[in-house]
């Protein structure tokens, strides 16, 4: 491996790592396109700063492209805040105005420079390795890789320094400003992290990149947990594994590695997204599946506690009086056998003492309306589910 | 859960560490536009490692570079590119890499400025398609020898050699494509194509250019610049306009389409290699001929 794969590979897995952090709490407030939104609302402070400076070389053009991204999550947090609409519309409604004054200021006074977003901020990550930083005529490395070391080693040391507090007023609002800390301080320092943490990414490696590093390794990490250091955990880790594997696969396609590094984070979700342990598609099928069963099983034991006569409980007459599928009563009526609610004396079904307790709490959880109840208390009955 | 991924990734890592690079001795060269690709191979021959980035077809403006580019790049002893801004975000890679002792050269520095056409606001921007000028051409050429002799004294002879015989064919060429473009009356010397890559050969050669999208093939035609342009070739009775390897079809056609509701016919007369060669390969896929290729369908297509 050459040094210059080595350092794009060491660049790309520090932007993960800076990209996850905020992009965790962002998925979790419901705030994920915030990063494509800056990617679009810095564009009049680059064209002030080049109206300032005549130079589309110069730092300040980031630093206003950050002070615009910073003014974006203000803006959107005000209209949010009048309650008229939701966090997605206010996104949608701030950036492409933020977007069009640039677009007019660029129209009116500069048609003829090649001033836009690209010209100034977007890098590409296969040429970050050719810029480097150079102390009094050392070389110490690639100028991005500085840029995102020193974003990271903010966005980490807030991290660990305001964690409870990020939590409380991601989760609950209102319980954060009853403990004294307003969540509005810890929501607008939290997008101005966002807000500088898109910026310095995109100088580094591209736009697509970075909105996807915030975005998709959180809502993987989100389909197998609800615990938020797991999640930050994880989702780390899923961006550092794609933007890894993601070169990986740019090296052995000779293809472009922002685009390599995106595809492999779809096909990391879409993975997570089938065969997650509880929200994965699967999962959830199957789980529709079980429960079907077992509401069906239930009928069945609540039907037999009803009737006291034989014919109503003779094996054969299930069919009939349910009206159920032969297949579906066999795998019931196996199912009540396995776990011990039912005994059959010469085709007779009647419930056993463990089966009668289960359906009389049943009944009463069905009478005083508390039929979630019904799904807590299967695991101290069940033995085996359906 | 969380561990399992961190092993994967450092396994990764450690499974991925091999050495690709090649070194027989020889001068590892980088060249971007598939022109300046040809022009280096015809000097330096057999005698340098010859590595283009941009494929044909490739718009120069647009150019992403793949994974495969950094290798070249960080292994490269001597990179020739256009300049004035024709590769974009790179140019300016390009200027930084010259302050790490890694020789970039811009061919188009070597032109004198003073003739070169350039934008009507802004003194420093010019139109970077000068390769459609054989004279700047040839002084691409002088330039691309002199820092190969420069850069491997012990082969200069057979660089310079080469160049000579360069030169021959490149005045061969000159000579061939005026005496094609004079059989086409001058006042049917109207050249309609998707971009402005034009400006040069038409200065050259007394055609009237006019690009349907401006310099940068980023921007798109709106619907005023269609109808002007296709009022303006109806007035001038222009026979047929073209399409360029580079840049989609889609506005020609829509040229054309605009031209043909108002009962005039104007019809495609071929595709224009302009930012990039055709095919390796294939004659179109040279410098020389693709210059050829370009003049013998511009004026079949214009008589």
């Amino acid at each position: 491996m050459s040094s210059a794969q080595i350092e794009i590979q060491l660049i790309a897995s520090l932007v993960a790592i800076a990209c996850a952090i905020p992009g965790t709490f962002l998925v979790l407030r419901k705030m994920a396109m915030i990063s494509d939104a800056i990617s679009h609302s810095i564009l009049p402070g680059i064209v002030i700063g080049f109206f300032i400076t005549h130079d589309l070389n110069s730092p300040i053009l980031i630093l206003l492209a950050a002070l615009t991204g910073i003014i974006t999550v203000i803006l959107v947090e005000y209209i949010q805040k009048t309650g008229l609409v939701k966090e997605d519309t206010a996104i949608g409604l701030v950036f492409p105005a933020l977007f069009s004054i640039g677009v007019i200021l660029i129209a009116k006074n500069a048609n003829d420079v090649h001033l836009d977003v690209d010209a100034v901020l977007l890098g590409e990550l296969a040429f970050a390795p050719f810029d480097r930083l150079m102390i009094s005529g050392v070389d110490v490395g690639p100028k991005s890789l500085w840029i995102i070391g020193s974003i990271l080693l903010i966005t980490v040391s807030l991290l660990f320094a305001f964690f409870k507090e990020l939590k409380v007023s991601t989760f609950d609002k209102g319980l954060a400003a009853s403990l004294g800390f307003s969540p509005a301080i810890i929501h607008y320092g939290l997008m101005s992290v966002s807000s500088i943490t898109t910026v310095g990414a995109f100088d580094a490696v591209g736009a697509i990149l970075v909105v996807a590093l915030m975005i998709a390794p959180a809502a993987t990490a989100y389909l197998l947990t609800t615990d938020l250091k797991k999640m930050l955990g994880l989702a780390i880790g899923f961006g550092m594994f794609s933007a890894i594997a993601g070169y990986w696969v740019a090296h052995w396609l000779d293809a472009s590695i922002a685009g390599s590094i995106t595809t492999v984070l779809g096909l990391l979700f879409f993975l997570v997204y089938l065969f997650a342990p509880s929200k994965g598609v699967i999962a959830v099928l199957y789980k529709e599946k079980q429960q079907r069963i077992e509401v069906s099983l239930l009928t069945f034991l609540l039907h037999l506690k009803n009737h006291n006569e034989e014919v109503e409980r003779h094996v054969n007459h299930l069919n009939e009086h349910i009206n159920w599928q032969k297949v579906r009563s066999k795998t019931v009526l196996e199912l009540a056998l396995k776990n011990n609610m039912i005994i059959i004396n010469d085709s007779i079904v009647s419930l056993t003492e463990k089966g009668d307790e289960f359906t009389s709490l049943a009944i009463d959880y069905i009478i005083t309306n508390e039929d979630s109840q019904i799904e807590g208390m299967k695991d101290d009955f069940f033995l085996f589910r359906g | 859960m969380i561990k399992n991924i961190y092993i994967l990734f450092v396994f990764m890592v450690l499974l991925n560490c091999k050495n690709d690079a090649p070194d027989n001795g020889k001068l590892n060269v980088v060249t971007t536009t598939s022109m300046i690709t040809d022009l280096v191979k015809n000097i330096g021959g057999d005698q340098i490692n010859l590595q283009g980035l941009m494929g044909s077809g490739v718009d120069p403006h647009l150019y992403k570079a793949s994974e495969g580019d950094v290798s070249k790049l960080a292994n490269a002893d001597l990179i020739f590119y256009n300049g004035l801004h024709l590769e974009g975000k790179l140019v300016e890679v390009f200027e930084k890499m010259q302050s790490q002792n890694i020789n970039t050269i811009a061919l188009a520095d070597v032109i004198d400025k003073n003739t070169l056409i350039g934008s009507d606001y802004f003194a420093s921007n010019y139109d970077p398609h000068v390769w459609f000028n054989i004279d700047y051409f040839k002084q691409f050429a002088n330039q691309v020898t002199q820092v190969l002799s420069k850069k491997d004294p012990a082969n200069s002879e057979l660089y310079i050699k080469n160049e000579k015989l360069y030169l021959t064919k490149l005045i061969h060429l000159e000579n061939k494509i005026s005496s094609v473009i004079e059989a086409l009356p001058e006042e049917q010397r109207i050249l309609v194509t998707a971009h402005d890559a034009f400006n040069y050969f038409g200065k050259n050669y007394g055609f009237e250019v006019v690009g349907l999208q401006g310099l940068s093939t980023a921007t798109e035609a709106g619907v005023q610049d269609v109808q002007k342009l296709a009022a303006f070739i109806i007035e001038k009775n222009v026979k047929a306009i073209f399409v360029e390897s580079s840049v989609p079809k889609r506005t020609i056609e829509a040229l054309q389409a605009a031209v043909k509701s108002k009962n005039h016919d104007v019809s495609i007369g071929g595709t224009l290699y302009s930012d990039a060669l055709g095919n390796a390969g294939t004659i179109e896929g040279t410098y020389i001929g693709m210059f050829e290729y370009n003049v013998n369908t511009i004026v079949n297509a214009l008589k």
